[in-house]
């Protein structure tokens, strides 16, 4: 690969960083601690293929001068080069000019801008064969004050499956998540929880009972009442809420837990 | 080896002019191309690989910005002044050096190299070699932030790979043949001021291992979309086998080593000790350093130390693991 051909991987690559960071497409991927981070790193990619891309500048106008003579051969030689038989190899998988693997780099360049990935919903949710972690507390702490109290579709499952929903009974509760279709009628209420990045998530379901189906990947906030049911102390168990009050919303900011 | 001079190769047309087509057939085409990938199985797919990327990068760039800054402003003499003049010694002195030095595994091939030139007993470059990019502190730390609320496996990661490195130094001193390696110069990497050097150097060590990086994305991804979850299950498990699947897979994906915790931890079906195997073996042995270290030392070099180091790092994970992980 050219040095000015790097210089372009790295400014793109710099720049698609900090174009998903600034817009916060990036809460789709990451959590959102990365922020200074990726403005870091994005911003010194930008600097290091600039200042590449002025150095290949600089030296093609110097070799400009000297080499004027022999530019028709050179141009010819090139013109066989692109597929890469031609180009000269240290042994260790790159030639002088640069490392060949670079090319690759382009990749998540394209899917930022091409495929734009949306932040995981249904499919992954529906992929995934446990309900939720365990929770890490043996016993459930009471449940917010408020009416209706505010919980997360992980917390749900939690006190629902590990606690046999002690905690839930008797209060109404109200939770945010995506319409997940279970493939035995009706569906789940979703929310994937990310311990690092979109790539460890893991969905947290629970069936919702008496309404009317919904498009796969609708967001939803709902209160509810929990019922008992759909198995306890099973890490592919999926509780059971009763709907009072269901409204279509957008995307939250952080479509994460 | 001989490479035709910077300016004729820098003067072949040819990438830079597929890349400017391409570009342009994207922005023009763009809003057509993007109805090509609407299908939530590329998408998800698509979202778990750019994750893994975005999450990884800065890392990376730490990583090369470090790596660049000791190849251009530490001098050469240093290293022979710190290390025991004893190879016995020197090894893990050299193994541990490993900790407070950063650099990914794409980059501590040539440093090694470069060390052995500058005189080191190569025992001790070796151990280097194989614990630098596995303890350094952004690996720690990456691993750290990886693996919330298990540090243990921060401190698994540290003991494994250390001991798998010291060991695999003596083993060099008692069995190795100076024969087989084959020490050559970094020098395309040297620029006309330790600026200019620390630039080159970073920029080359962040496209190569970028582009290892992608390779091992792309995989994880396609595991996570393609592979069905009850397999892997399956898999899991098991608990020998577990670990020797992920030891394998850890030498297949290539993953640098300052990224390489995120894919572990996406593996949520399999038990931490396999998770650990896969953080010990991947940053001492994996295909893209197979080939580099071919290519840098000499095939004999590579087709005798890789194998040796798999075994070893498999045993140590095994009992770190059970140690520190159940």
């Amino acid at each position: 690969m050219r040095r000015d051909v790097q210089a372009i991987v790295l400014i793109l690559v710099g720049g698609a960083i900090l174009r998903i960071t600034i817009g916060d497409t990036y809460l789709n991927y990451v959590k959102e601690v990365m922020k200074p981070w990726l403005l870091l790193s994005g911003g010194a990619l930008v600097v290091l293929g600039v200042l590449a891309l002025i150095d290949s500048l600089r030296k093609g106008r110097a070799a400009d001068d000297e080499e004027t003579p022999h530019d028709g051969p050179h141009e010819h030689a090139g013109a066989q080069g692109h597929d890469g038989a031609h180009e000269d190899d240290d042994g260790h998988g790159h030639g002088h000019g640069g490392p060949r693997a670079a090319w690759l780099l382009l990749l998540p360049v394209l899917a930022i801008f091409l495929i734009a990935p949306p932040a995981l919903g249904a499919y992954a949710a529906a992929r995934d064969v446990a309900n939720s972690a365990p929770p890490q507390a043996a016993k459930a702490p009471p449940l917010p004050p408020g009416d209706p109290a505010q919980v997360t579709v992980a917390e749900y499952v939690g006190r629902a499956v590990w606690d046999d929903g002690l905690t839930l009974e008797g209060r109404t509760v109200e939770m945010t998540g995506f319409v997940t279709p279970d493939p035995e009628g009706g569906w789940w209420i979703t929310r994937m929880a990310v311990a690092c990045c979109a790539a460890d998530a893991i969905a947290s379901k629970v069936k919702v009972l008496n309404t009317p189906d919904l498009p796969a990947d609708t967001w939803v906030t709902m209160t509810g009442r929990w019922v008992p049911g759909g198995g306890t102390k099973n890490d592919t168990a999926i509780p059971l809420i009763e709907v009072i009050d269901l409204v279509e919303v957008p995307q939250p900011k952080n479509p994460y837990e | 080896m001989t490479a035709p001079s910077e300016q004729r190769q820098g003067y072949r047309p040819g990438s830079l002019e597929i890349l400017a087509v391409g570009l342009v057939v994207l922005i023009v085409g763009q809003r057509w191309l993007v109805g090509l990938f609407d299908d939530p199985a590329l998408q998800t797919g698509a979202t778990i690989f750019v994750s893994i990327v975005v999450q990884a990068l800065p890392f990376l760039v730490l990583g090369v910005v470090l790596s660049g800054a000791i190849a251009a402003f530490v001098p050469a003499s240093f290293w022979k002044k710190a290390l025991p003049k004893n190879p016995v010694l020197a090894v893990p002195v050299a193994g541990a050096a490993g900790a407070v030095l950063p650099g990914c595994e794409c980059a501590s091939v040539p440093v090694a190299n470069g060390l052995m030139s500058r005189g080191v007993a190569p025992a001790a470059a070796l151990a280097f070699l194989l614990s630098a990019p596995a303890i350094n502190p952004i690996v720690l730390a990456s691993t750290f932030v990886a693996f919330p609320g298990e540090p243990m496996m921060v401190v698994a990661r540290f003991i494994a790979s250390l001991a798998t490195a010291v060991i695999m130094g003596w083993l060099w001193l008692r069995f190795g043949k100076a024969k087989w390696l084959r020490i050559g110069p970094r020098d395309h990497l040297v620029g006309a001021n330790p600026w200019h050097t620390f630039r080159l150097t970073a920029t080359h060590d962040f496209l190569h291992a970028g582009g290892f990086l992608v390779i091992g994305g792309l995989f994880a991804a396609a595991l996570n979309v393609l592979v069905p979850q009850q397999w892997l299950s399956a898999v899991a498990d098991q608990p020998i086998l577990s670990v020797l699947v992920l030891a394998g897979l850890a030498v297949l994906l290539s993953i640098c080593s300052e990224a390489d915790a995120f894919v572990a931890a996406s593996l949520t079906e399999f038990s931490l000790t396999a998770k650990l195997a896969f953080l010990v073996v991947g940053p001492m042995v994996d295909l893209k350093l197979i080939s580099l270290q071919a290519g840098t030392f000499s095939t004999k070099f590579a087709t005798r130390f890789a194998p040796t180091t798999f075994v070893l790092a498999v045993i140590f994970s095994l009992l770190v693991g059970w140690w520190l992980l159940t």
